[in-house]
């Protein structure tokens, strides 16, 4: 069993966003840099597979060389390899077409798993995109993954509740959170350990970019107006407030 | 008429002659004892002080005051005197025996005059009533048994030893009794115990035959009693005394820092397991912990987790080892069966350690047991996996904050730490930096050095020293963070530096020396307590009652109890809660614990309630986790906002 998980380092995606600010249309370059937070999790159930099924588990990613030192994070959870395709587009076709060229150098991969949508750009379009490529399905939002005689079971996780699908063969997965994926902590041998294991460089082809132009990139401006509703009983103030939202149209 | 050697009896040297055996027995059994504890691994020695204090890692004060002298035992005064009752009173009866040894081998005249009077009847029938006193008290302890005995279990083996030395005793005043009823009507002068039973008990036409039996049965069971003592949980008389002498002097747990070069090292053949899993992980220190513990409890009696319902009884774990050790099992994994919720539910507050008699360190156990499950076992509770994760990702554990960086310090002048310039670094650390409500500390304090003329300056961007990673078990983490901190200080040529966190001064007090950072640390309670002394400060002292709650790692850690009071002595009224100081009760949030979903009820809600009962009009904490556990705690019992740290109490009391 061969699993491949696509990871993307991001800016980090729990700045608050008072202090958020952007340069050169992107993220800040002081943010802290990570693994995607969705990211992790698709690792940790890829090393859920591989430990039921003694598999083995390909990281592969698109970035810089810089995004390597965190990548490592997901070697010392317990990825067998790194793949890093050179690279600085946003275009999610040019990612996706990147990413098919990494998958097709390693051999015989079973399943790949991404995170549900990225932390930066909150697409979620890539894992699709790349299926597509790959002739594949593509099935979103993956809590659970079984794999058994030759198929896989997996349950599509939404608001609204949950449904189980089947398929044999390849696939692409986009997973989302739930509390049998919190990322591990890696353990302190296998972060050494970590430190030894391949990383493979590869650099970026030419692919064909969507058909569409960045115009212009902003953030909600936040401004602090403060307001006190003047009332001891509880229940009035609530009353006010919820007035006072109305009014405003926040709700 | 002086007494007489063996009167009344033949052959009596074959008691003599017997002590012989009974000695291999005895030093044999030690021996067996040592075998147990060998097996633990090598302790690091850490460097001899001086001479005066101890030998090596021997410290003879400690071994004194704490192991001789029992000193904590008298806590708890009842238990405490019937301990003294027996301990001093199979002291002096010790003396006593070689000095009649002594006079039938060399003559030494004990038997007459003053000394026979005052020393070898008075004192020796003294110290055989009380000491029988004492066994009275702990037999029937034992059959109504305190909660902190029974739960989780009670130690075996008291009763018959205890009934066995109550026995010797009895025999001993019977003996002495009908020697002195033998002497028909001549009362012996001291002797009260034998008078009175000479004169109302024994018959003197019965006194030779019951004489010559109970000095028989009484020599026999006295020699059989020594030679069962170290099969016997008092073995204790040597095992606490020297387990005691060999703790580590620092007041409270000290954790150490890890060395992780041999996992750098390609060619370490074998890699040192991290943290404790099995009992073989454990030091021969440790081992001697779990040997000494006589499960008395004290510990969990004023543990904080196993007061509010949680799985965690310090007791409970050190029993669980004492019975391993027992059964030989030294390679079998233990964490499962004291489980990990009970692992991490621990504030390594402390209290345990205080409350011990024998001097043993029960949270570094524990802490053993999480440094295995996170280091090794990646195995964490999720919000303390969240914190670990954001102190790697984001260099401060308060993941999910909503200020960013330079937040706590907005519309407020701070002075960035200039090198060669500024005296002393303000270190603002996590909490303060990115917790709403704590900021306000950090705004108090850079207030009160503003008007006191300090020369200080904080660094460009808030983080932390490392400590929560470390107190979740992830040394690894922490050494990691702290190497990159004593880098970025030296290259800043950082000598003198202001915490406003316990956990941070204890960080860079303990660990960071061992990992090349030495600076000269100052709590900011100690801080304004010299800027007070220096009349930097324009106090007002206003009518109000303050009650303190001393931090876990600034009192029992670190012993600093009277600085935040003399500051809050300065302000206004100073009323305590019942647990202080020492005693002092854990806010919870300690041991990483801030971020957990709590077990049980609610540690700070009952802290603040203890807080509240002493109608102070404001609670003083000199930690910004007690603030924010307090706090939240308070909701319980009031919608006042009564917890302040001690800079917002001062800053709104200077003008």
């Amino acid at each position: 069993m061969h699993i491949a998980v696509l990871a993307k380092v991001v800016p980090d995606y729990l700045v608050p966003s008072m202090d958020f600010e952007l340069s050169n249309n992107r993220a800040h370059e002081r943010f802290s840099r990570m693994l995607g937070l969705y990211d992790e999790n698709a690792i940790e159930t890829a090393i859920q597979i591989k430990e039921k099924t003694s598999g083995s588990l390909t990281l592969i990613s698109y970035g810089s060389e810089n995004d390597i030192q965190f990548l490592r994070k997901g070697a010392a959870m317990g990825a067998d390899q790194l793949i890093l395709v050179k690279g600085t587009s946003d275009d999610a076709a040019v990612i996706a077409g990147n990413l098919v060229t990494a998958l097709q150098s390693i051999d015989n991969v079973d399943l790949v798993l991404a995170g549900q949508q990225s932390a930066d750009m909150d697409r979620g379009v890539v894992p699709g995109i790349l299926a597509q490529m790959l002739g594949v399905p593509f099935i979103p939002q993956i809590g659970y993954v079984d794999h058994e005689n030759g198929s896989w079971t997996v349950t599509q996780i939404t608001a609204q509740g949950k449904r189980e699908l089947e398929f044999s063969g390849p696939g692409v997965l986009s997973i989302t959170s739930i509390p049998e994926n919190v990322p591990r902590i890696p353990a302190v041998r296998a972060i050494f350990a970590a430190k030894k294991k391949p990383v493979i460089k590869l650099e970026s082809t030419d692919q064909k970019k969507m058909a569409l132009n960045e115009l212009e990139v902003a953030i909600p401006k936040i401004e602090c107006v403060c307001e006190f509703i003047d009332v001891e009983d509880p229940g009035q103030a609530v009353r006010i407030l919820l007035n006072r939202l109305n009014e405003e149209r926040y709700l | 008429m002086p007494r007489i050697p063996y009167w009344n009896i033949d052959y009596g040297i074959i008691i003599d002659l017997l002590a012989i055996p009974v000695a291999i027995v005895f030093f044999y059994g030690l021996y067996q004892q040592w075998l147990l504890i060998k097996q633990g691994k090598m302790r690091v020695i850490p460097s001899i002080d001086n001479m005066i204090q101890g030998i090596g890692t021997f410290r003879l004060k400690a071994f004194l005051v704490r192991g001789i002298l029992n000193a904590r035992l008298y806590r708890k005064p009842a238990s405490g005197i019937a301990h003294g009752f027996v301990f001093w009173g199979m002291v002096i009866l010790f003396i006593g025996t070689n000095l009649v040894i002594l006079n039938i081998l060399f003559g030494l005249p004990v038997f007459s005059g003053g000394f026979n009077r005052w020393f070898m009847s008075f004192m020796l029938d003294l110290a055989g009533f009380l000491t029988l006193v004492g066994i009275v008290f702990f037999l029937v302890r034992r059959m109504i048994p305190p909660d902190r005995l029974r739960l989780p279990e009670a130690r075996k083996g008291f009763v018959p030893v205890s009934g066995l030395l109550g026995l010797i005793l009895i025999t001993g005043f019977v003996t002495e009794g009908a020697r002195i009823a033998a002497a028909a009507g001549s009362l012996e002068a001291g002797a009260f115990v034998g008078n009175f039973l000479a004169s109302n008990l024994i018959s003197p036409a019965l006194a030779f035959e019951i004489h010559a039996v109970t000095w028989w049965v009484h020599g026999l069971l006295s020699l059989g009693f020594v030679a069962y003592i170290p099969y016997s949980p008092l073995v204790h008389i040597v095992l606490a005394p020297v387990n005691v002498g060999f703790a580590d002097p620092a007041p409270n747990v000290k954790m150490g820092v890890m060395d992780f070069s041999a996992f750098e090292n390609e060619d370490a053949e074998e890699l040192p397991a991290l943290g404790a899993d099995k009992l073989a992980d454990f030091t021969r220190k440790r081992f001697l912990d779990f040997s000494s513990c006589l499960w008395c409890g004290r510990c969990q009696e004023v543990c904080p987790a196993y007061n509010t319902d949680k799985p965690l009884s310090p007791k409970g774990v050190i029993v669980t080892l004492a019975d391993r050790l027992a059964s030989g099992k030294l390679d079998e994994s233990l964490i499962d069966g004291i489980s990990m919720d009970a692992i991490f539910n621990c504030t390594t507050c402390a209290v345990c350690m205080e409350a011990c008699p024998v001097s043993i360190n029960q949270p570094k156990t524990i802490m053993r047991f999480r440094q295995n499950l996170v280091m090794e076992q990646s195995r964490i509770p999720e919000l303390m996996g969240k914190a670990v994760a954001s102190l790697e990702q984001r260099a401060h554990p308060f993941f999910g904050t909503g200020s960013g960086a330079a937040e706590w310090r907005k519309d407020l002048d701070v002075p960035i730490f200039e090198p060669g310039q500024t005296e002393y670094l303000l270190w603002i650390g996590c909490s303060v930096a990115y917790e709403q409500r704590a900021q306000k500390i950090g705004r108090a304090m850079v207030r009160i050095l503003q008007k006191a003329g300090t020369s200080f300056g904080i660094l460009e961007e808030s983080r932390c020293t490392g400590d929560p990673a470390k107190q979740m078990g992830n040394e690894f983490l922490f050494a990691e963070i702290a190497q990159q901190n004593i880098e970025d200080f030296s290259a800043l040529g950082i000598k003198k530096i202001i915490t406003l966190c316990p956990h941070c001064f204890n960080s860079f007090s303990r660990h960071y020396p061992k990992l090349g950072g030495e600076y000269e640390i100052i709590p900011h309670g100690s801080f304004i307590k010299i800027l007070m002394d220096e009349k930097k400060l324009n106090l007002v002292r206003k009518d109000q009652l303050i009650t303190y709650h001393d931090p876990c790692y600034l009192g029992r850690r670190n012993g600093i109890y009277d600085d935040p009071r003399t500051v809050i002595a300065g302000v206004g009224g100073l009323v305590e809660m019942p647990r202080h100081r020492n005693e002092s009760f854990c806010c919870g949030g300690g041991g990483g614990n801030y971020w957990a979903e709590e077990l049980g009820s609610r540690i700070n809600q009952q802290r603040a309630g203890e807080a509240m009962e002493t109608n102070a009009d404001t609670i003083a904490v000199a930690c910004p986790f007690c603030l924010l556990m307090l706090t939240d705690g308070l909701k319980k019992h009031t919608e006042e906002t009564k917890v302040f740290d001690i800079a917002e109490i001062v800053d709104a009391s200077t003008v």
